[in-house]
């Protein structure tokens, strides 16, 4: 695989990709607003047939980072699509109608985060006890800092 | 469409003994749809990483799976180096690999016993664990742990693995491989086995890839991944060997994909004994000073499929952020495919066919409805529910155990 031209392709297709990094070997990061998501999650995973790995989501200084991994395995290349969103709106456009097997995650960071996902098909608790209180996400920064 | 019944499964898994809910929407026989609980027994552990230091990591992760206890520690360890650019030595890439293979075996015995004894071949079930335990003998032998072998550690492995060591792994190999030979005859000739399983629970090609199921489960469906082959860590880029797949999607064919496996595995751990041999004895880890800021994923072929790490720095002690995905947290959800549409009776063998994975074991032997107060169907029924096709598929056929 020829990264640059790849890169190159991707960055044509899509022109409101805003960065592309290359971290360590064959591991590629592309960042993107959030309205753009779905388009570009589409292309890899519908024309591309990238297999969808998992979601990752951070609270980290400017936001809350939700990256969508999947993986070329043809060329053993890692893609992830890298969202920031703001921490005081913290939602996005659900992946799930376009890739099915992110329900479960999407609800997980749901639970964990309290990121809110639009248009998913099941918005219900997954991990968290039906005990637990609302609006406390044990996965944000703030959540009891002091006891660490 | 007549009236729907619900059949709950659970709190506890029918087969595994590990805590999970299902309710089988169910049409007469026929199961018509399905939906899950889980998280019962959520530990946390994403969290828990972020308040240790890089080197205990290992031993949490460890204990995600006692099954698995080698393949997080293997990806984890994929992340972290790839943040410190760390290039470990051979030797080390060696034992891990051997470490890797071994726990591939001794877990896809196990799956082989319990297949057999959901299906009522409970001789299966005795036989492969019987020739389980030799393996985890050759564990305790090498790491020091039957389970839990905290093997792995930033930039190698923790013990060199002797000559003598060797020896002795090779003749359990010679053993196991024997006794393999036994287990696919007594799977592949059974007329009995594949009127049960064939056909059973199948998923297709799409489906793989509308889940992103990975591993035994995908290969069995004729999708061709593998960690190991595609994205190559360890010693696995040097050995000779081939990714195994089957057709038809079913739960023979992930039978199939799981028991010749095994061969492989074998010849892998030969292999790597043989390189072994001809290297002079030296450096097993190389020393990292620290990790700096950065962001690492690592991946690893566990028996069950991909483990997935991420790792985030920011040059301290401790991870900042550490995702992990378990190779079951896509394949749980392609059970809304493999059973729907099939009988009750299925289900129990459908779910078992991906080899479900949830945290630890738990017992419980019977669940009652807590406002009713009646029982429920537990995990004893439904294995005999299960057992009893089998014997209906055998008088059939007129076999006689």
């Amino acid at each position: 695989m020829i990264i640059d031209e790849y890169i190159k392709e991707l960055k044509e297709k899509f022109s409101s990709i805003t960065k592309i990094d290359i971290f360590n070997k064959k591991r590629l990061m592309v960042y993107i607003p959030k309205e753009t998501l779905l388009e570009l999650t589409d292309h890899f995973f519908n024309d591309l047939k990238y297999r969808y790995q998992i979601v990752t989501a951070m609270d980290s200084k400017d936001g809350y980072e939700i990256i969508y991994h999947f993986s070329d395995d043809k060329t053993g290349w890692i893609m992830n699509i890298n969202v920031l969103l703001p921490h005081d709106d913290p939602q996005v456009e659900s992946i799930t109608p376009v890739v099915y097997g992110a329900e479960w995650i999407e609800r997980e960071i749901m639970d964990l985060l309290g990121i809110k996902f639009l248009n998913h098909p099941k918005p219900e608790r997954f991990l968290m006890a039906e005990s637990w209180p609302e609006g406390e996400y044990p996965l944000r920064r703030k959540f009891h800092k002091e006891d660490r | 469409m007549g009236k729907k019944t619900i059949v709950p499964i659970g709190p506890y898994h029918p087969l595994l003994e590990e805590p999970e809910f299902f309710k089988l929407y169910c049409d007469g026989e026929t199961v018509v749809d399905m939906e899950w609980e889980t998280g019962y027994n959520h530990r946390g552990i994403e969290k828990i990483c972020e308040s240790k230091t890089f080197e205990q990591v290992f031993y949490v992760v460890e204990r995600i799976c006692g099954i698995c206890s080698t393949s997080h520690p293997f990806a984890y360890a994929n992340a972290v180096e790839s943040i410190a650019d760390v290039d470990i030595p051979l030797r080390a890439k060696l034992i891990r690999s051997i470490v890797g293979e071994l726990e591939r075996i001794h877990s896809h015995l196990l799956w082989v016993g319990l297949a057999g004894h959901f299906l009522g071949y409970n001789t299966l079930f005795m036989w492969a664990w019987k020739y389980r335990e030799p393996v985890l003998d050759m564990f305790e032998i090498i790491t020091g742990n039957r389970n839990s072998y905290a093997m792995f550690t930033i930039g190698g492995v923790r013990r060199d693995i002797t000559a003598e060591q060797a020896t002795q792994l090779i003749k359990v190999l010679d053993d196991v491989k024997v006794k393999t030979d036994l287990l696919v005859g007594a799977v592949m000739d059974d007329p009995v086995i594949h009127a049960r399983l064939k056909g059973v629970g199948v998923l297709t090609a799409k489906d793989i890839h509308d889940f992103g199921a990975v591993g035994p489960t995908a290969r069995a469906s004729g999708v061709k991944i593998d960690v190991r082959r595609d994205d190559p860590y360890a010693a696995y880029d040097m050995l000779d060997w081939k990714v195994i797949t089957a057709q038809g999607g079913g739960v023979f064919a992930k039978a199939e994909v799981r028991l010749l496996e095994m061969y492989e595995s074998i010849s892998m751990i030969k292999q790597c004994l043989e390189f072994l041999k001809k290297e002079e004895p030296g450096d097993i880890k190389v020393k990292v000073k620290d990790i700096p800021p950065g962001t690492g994923i690592g991946h690893a072929e566990a028996p069950r499929g991909e483990v997935f790490h991420f790792v985030k720095s920011d040059g301290g002690n401790s991870p900042i952020r550490h995702k992990i995905r378990a190779p079951s947290y896509t394949c749980i959800p392609t059970f809304r495919k493999s059973c729907i549409g099939g009988t009750i009776s299925d289900a129990a063998i459908a779910t078992a066919a991906v080899d479900p994975c949830y945290c630890c074991t738990e017992r419980m032997t019977q669940v009652y409805d807590h406002r009713t107060g009646k029982r429920m169907m537990n995990a004893v029924e439904l294995i005999k529910l299960s057992q009893q096709k089998t014997d209906e598929i055998r008088k059939k056929l007129k076999v006689k155990l």
